[in-house]
């Protein structure tokens, strides 16, 4: 109620504050009327003393007010029927009020005031209209006006009234709208209400502010068009509300308060009213909740509350960092270098060769602090105990500190490449049988290494040569020695005759290549070997020669000895042309051109086919299909055409030391093995330079093989191993040959740092012989 | 010890045991069985010594009643005798009384079975590397000794007055005559067979007739092999099958000397045996399996079997030929194995008596299993068992 009281005293006052609060509960309540009343607002500023300041003190109290206001009203509402005594009390209080205002209404516009009259019935109404409506507050100012004139009229009699402003009936309307009449709205009796005659214009308005004494506490009111001064209580009032104290002067807001009933503790109690039975039974409700949750229990509807979990919870903020991000640097911790660990120099009692002598030590303190090899001079102590306090520490320490700081640590990156992604793909050595794969046979009989061992063309006989001076003939595939010839040096080298038409070895030794038909194999090849040898007629003129010729007779013969050449120089290599014809054989010397000689057996003539020498010549072969010849010196390979005698080709090796060398039965590649352990693959249609290097092997090359059909090659070496590999080549020239190693072959004994000596091919089975320094041969099969 | 219900079953009737489960301990070892299979037999019979296929006592224990076949037990071969000879031994066959062994040192040699050197043949300017025997009318018999000197020749032998007389000499091949083989009828055909001439020029297979003079040329030259071949035989009077290196089977026909069938292998054939017994082939090869071939099936390349214990090269394989199911087989690594087709993993034995590579083996009718090989020894072994199969 006390609201109301307020309200009604503000209501009252009519006052700039009024106006300014019932702006402010416009704003409030009601967004579309807010810049009608700014217009007023800045009117109202034109004529406004008071600042913006109080205006916001004001608003701030009002609206506090305004609430609690609302608040009483709901109750009110509530108990609205049937509270018609309190109705009374506000009647009542509002009438306090109003003998309050009145004066001041009366002595400002007595005009108001009766125009008023008629409306005296509202008056009570007012708060009540509030209540149910909330509305405008423009109509509680009309209201206001009415509440002044209550008292005279029966209250009830216009209970049903709405909220209008009872001098001007226009309601909440925009008073712009009335700019273009002479009236400005209507009385309650439907008279129009005329604007005043008298139009105060900017200047008039300034001189009113400047003559008028009560400029500041007139206030414009425009819904009769009529400036109010307001009175010296109501610009108290004003004034006290602006300060948030109470409207009425004599209120006291500290007053005692009683309690309704006492705090002490009395002997009878408040009520004699005797206890409920109620009170005494247990409730049936609560047995029936009580029953209804035990039963949920006992059906498991209800869950005991699980216990909290006590651990505490732990969380990993660092659980989504980004390693990348530059948080992340801590993880790429790079560590400062270690410091050196002291050493004699340092030791209290260095050895005396660690002391500096007078002329170093002179030498130390005229160098340059930079430039000298020790930081300080090596002291000897007696004791630990006489060893001073380190000078330099800080300085150490300083100079360490800014080593780190300056120094630029920063981490390599590093390309990370999976090892497994860099081998090539390539094919299962198990896809590509057949390739000999274990060791089958050891032809025993040699009493020294092996140096050379040949195949027969049928592969039915295999050739040895020796450095015991002997040359054995093997069965293949029983592995007995058919037939033993000792020759009068140690054997470097034995090829057989690729010609099945022809059965001769040539076998080479100290200086001589001696040719020998084994007897071996068919017999009308044999007799027809030793035909073709003794046909032969010397020419007519005869020419000087290299070598000589000369035809074995007697116990040689017998022997199979049959043509002997006898070479200016220790031969190192026979090697067969394919026809058979052909014998190439090399005496390497580094000073002579007479390295390489090419022999045609049956016409027994010797050439030289080089006029200069081109380094120490290696190994010579011929090419399988067309007249090629082809000289290895100790890093190239030369490819010569014999028809054109021109260099076609020089084939680069990358080799230090070429060891040996082999032409694929095709005849564009090469195989060429070196001292220094590597086996290079030529594709002679490609480049000079190896197609692939292989380095598989751990020591030095001595011997590298073809397979005449199957798409293999070999390599011995004097780590004692023969590895096979699968070197395919295809027709189709755009495609690169396929090699792929897929065996190495173990069994011969390393002796005297020798291992291989010489690897060759069975002629048709994918087997491969090896000769080795442990005077055996072996056949992998 | 948990008990096992056991059935006793044998193909061979004259040893079988009532066909009732009997209980034996789950732990029981082949020595074990055959002593209770003994003493069954004992019952009725004299005692027997069985051997038992452990492995299909294995592979059946899932069963209740574990089915057990046992077969009768060969007692390991017993070396008997050693012949010496002055070099390798390249061939041996042997018939009912002597042994023929072609060797090395260019001869081939006829010996009692006993051991005894009867006769030395010979003649060849070269290694004798096969030997067979063509027939025998009482006292005279026919042999054919093959060399490297790419000539056969036929040898008219009394054993009576040991009287050796060079019949014929048969020329025609272009390389070394690896293998002779004799027709079975032993009347009137020899099958020999040399090495490679030329890759161009196929290796040829010959038979010849015999007839009078005193030098014979092939009737018949099979061609068709790429590379050497190293061993023929002759299935029946009209079929010939040869092995060759270039890794196939041919199977000739006598009469037209055309290739019926081609079985095609992986690797090089170095000795084939054929049983007639079974019919099949066996195959010793440049790998250290030997296998077993069906040389009826159309479709070639058809290994019923390969058995594998050797560690090199088999050199020789021979079936027996009293039991369906034996067969010797001599390696490079020196060992001699006898083979029972029905265990193919493990040989029934291992002969280790060579010192140096097995290049030839043959049995006799009458229980010797012979071996030689590059220690220059021939070896007989006795062995004991089949006498029930055999017959005789």
């Amino acid at each position: 109620m006390r609201t109301v009281n307020l309200e009604s005293q503000k209501n009252g006052t009519m006052s700039k504050a009024k106006e300014k609060s019932a702006k402010k509960r416009v704003v409030e309540e009601d967004d579309d009327q807010l810049p009608i009343f700014d217009k007023d607002v800045t009117e109202k500023k034109a004529g406004e003393e008071d600042d913006a300041d109080l205006s916001d003190s004001e608003e701030s109290v009002f609206s506090g007010l305004e609430d609690s206001e609302s608040d009483s009203h709901d109750e009110e509402e509530d108990a609205e029927e049937g509270d018609d005594e309190e109705d009374d009390d506000d009647a009542v209080i509002l009438d306090e009020i109003l003998t309050k205002s009145s004066g001041v209404e009366t002595a400002t516009e007595p005009p108001a005031t009766d125009k008023n009259t008629p409306t005296q019935p509202d008056v009570k109404t007012a708060p009540k209209r509030k209540m149910k409506k909330g509305e405008g507050v423009a109509m509680d100012d009309g209201g206001e006006k009415g509440l002044i004139t209550t008292r005279h009229g029966d209250e009830y009699e216009h209970d049903t009234s709405d909220e209008e402003d009872i001098r001007n009936t226009v309601g909440n309307i925009p008073m712009e709208w009335y700019q273009d009449y002479p009236h400005i709205g209507y009385n309650l009796d439907g008279k129009k209400i005329f604007k005043p005659i008298r139009n105060k214009d900017e200047l008039d308005e300034f001189l009113d502010k400047m003559e008028n004494p009560d400029y500041w506490r007139t206030v414009h009111d425009k819904t009769t068009a009529s400036d109010i001064r307001l009175s010296d209580e109501q610009v108290d009032l004003v004034h006290r509300l602006q300060k948030g104290q109470f409207g009425d002067v004599n209120f006291n807001e500290y007053e005692p308060s009683v309690d309704f009933f006492t705090n002490e503790v009395m002997i009878h109690p408040v009520t004699n009213r005797p206890q409920d039975k109620r009170s005494f039974i247990p409730s049936l409700i609560e047995k029936e909740k009580v029953s209804k949750l035990v039963h949920a229990i006992k059906m498991g509807w209800i869950k005991p509350r699980k216990p909290k979990e006590t651990t505490p919870q732990y969380y990993d903020l660092w659980a989504k960092e980004d390693p990348n991000a530059i948080l992340g640097r801590h993880k790429m911790h790079v560590p400062a270098p270690k410091m050196r660990l002291p050493g004699h120099e340092e030791s209290y009692n260095p050895p005396p060769e660690y002391l500096l002598t007078e002329e170093e030590r002179m030498a130390w303190e005229q160098q340059d602090a930079e430039d000298r090899k020790l930081p300080f001079l090596p002291q000897k102590h007696s004791c630990l105990r006489a060893v001073p306090a380190f000078s330099r520490f800080i300085h150490e320490r300083f100079e360490r500190c800014l080593d780190l700081y300056l120094c630029p640590r920063q981490r390599k990156m590093r390309v990370n490449v999976n090892p497994e992604d860099l081998i090539p793909k390539l094919p299962k050595p198990k896809d590509l049988q057949p390739f000999p794969t274990t060791m089958s046979l050891v032809y025993i009989g040699h009493s020294s290494l092996v140096r050379s061992i040949s195949a027969s063309p049928t592969g039915q006989w295999l050739v040895s040569g020796s450095d015991d001076c002997t040359v054995r003939f093997w069965e293949v595939n029983t592995g007995r020695c058919m037939k033993t010839l000792e020759v009068g040096g140690a054997v470097k080298s034995v090829a057989w005759n690729p010609n099945p038409a022809v059965c001769l070895v040539a076998v080479c030794f100290e200086s001589t290549v001696l040719l020998l038909n084994p007897g071996l194999g068919d017999r009308l090849v044999v007799s027809s070997t030793d035909q073709l040898i003794t046909s032969y007629e010397p020419p007519e003129e005869d020419k000087e020669q290299a070598v000589t010729w000369a035809l074995s007779e007697g116990p040689e013969h017998d022997n199979g000895h049959r043509l002997t050449l006898t070479h200016p120089k220790a031969v190192k290599q026979v090697v067969w042309h394919g026809k058979g014809d052909y014998l190439a054989s090399v005496m390497p010397d580094n000073s002579s051109n007479l390295q390489v000689l090419i022999h045609q057996v049956s016409k027994r003539r010797t050439q030289n086919p080089f006029r200069k020498n081109k380094g120490l010549v290696q190994c010579v072969s011929f090419h399988p299909l067309r007249p090629y010849f082809f000289v290895a010196t100790q890093r190239y390979v030369r490819v010569y055409n014999l028809i054109k005698q021109e260099l076609t080709k020089k084939l680069m090796t990358n080799c230090k030391w070429i060891s040996s060398m082999a032409i694929h039965p095709g005849g564009d590649n090469l195989i060429c093995g070196s001292y220094d352990c590597r086996l290079a693959w030529f594709d002679l249609d490609l480049s000079t330079k190896p197609y692939k290097m292989l380095r598989h092997h751990k020591k030095a090359l001595r011997g590298v093989a073809y397979h005449k059909h199957y798409p293999l090659f070999a390599s011995g070496a004097d780590d004692g191993s023969v590895i096979i590999c699968h070197g395919m080549v295809y027709n189709d020239l755009l495609q690169n040959p396929l090699i792929v190693p897929v065996k190495v072959l173990k069994g011969h004994q390393i002796t005297h740092d020798l291992g291989v000596l010489d690897v060759t091919f069975h002629p048709t089975q994918p087997w491969v012989f090896s000769s080795g320094a442990d005077a055996t041969i072996r056949l992998f099969t | 010890m948990s008990q096992l219900q056991t059935r006793f079953f044998t193909d061979n009737k004259k040893y079988s045991v009532d066909d009732v489960p009997f209980s034996i301990p789950a732990a029981s070892e082949v020595q074990e069985l055959s002593n209770v299979i003994n003493k069954l037999l004992e019952a009725k019979n004299d005692c027997l010594v069985c051997q038992c296929d452990l492995k299909r006592v294995l592979c059946v224990l899932q069963e209740d009643v574990v089915e057990i076949e046992y077969v009768e037990r060969f007692t390991a071969p017993q070396p008997e005798e050693c012949m010496m000879h002055d070099d390798w031994i390249s061939s041996v066959e042997a018939d009912s009384e002597w042994i023929l062994t072609g060797s090395y040192d260019k001869t081939a040699r006829i010996w009692s079975l006993e051991g005894k050197a009867v006769m030395t043949v010979a003649g060849h300017t070269d290694v004798v590397k096969d030997v067979a025997w063509v027939r025998r009318d009482g006292l005279t018999s026919l042999l054919l000794t093959a060399s490297l000197d790419q000539t056969i020749l036929l040898w008219e032998w009394n054993s009576e007055r040991n009287k050796l007389k060079a019949r014929h000499c048969c020329r025609g091949h272009a390389g070394s005559v690896d293998t002779i083989a004799t027709d079975p009828t032993r009347t009137k055909v020899t099958g020999e067979e040399e090495e490679v001439e030329e890759p161009p020029s196929r290796p040829r297979k010959k038979q010849k007739t015999e007839q009078l003079g005193l030098t014979r040329t092939p009737l018949m030259t099979l061609s068709g092999h790429n590379e050497a071949v190293s061993s023929v035989l002759w299935l029946d009077s009209e079929e010939i099958c040869s092995a060759s290196w270039d890794h196939t089977i041919r199977l000739w026909d006598a009469e037209t000397g055309s290739v019926k069938t081609t079985l095609t292998g992986s690797k090089v054939f170095n000795h084939i045996s054929y049983s007639p017994l079974c019919r099949r082939l066996a195959s010793g090869s440049t790998d250290r399996h030997v296998r077993l071939w069906d040389p009826r099936s159309k479709d070639g390349s058809l290994v019923l079997l390969s058995l594998t214990s050797h560690s090199g090269w088999v050199t020789a394989v021979k079936w027996a030929p009293s039991h369906e199911h034996q067969l010797v087989s001599g390696s490079l690594d020196n060992l001699v194995k006898l083979w029972d087709t029905r265990s193919c993993k493990t040989p029934l034995y291992d002969v280790s008596a060579h010192e140096d590579k097995v290049l030839c083996v043959d049995w006799t009718d009458s229980r010797l299993m012979l071996s030689g090989g590059a220690d220059n020894k021939l070896y007989t072994y006795r062995y004991t068992a089949c006498e029930t199969d055999a017959g005789a």
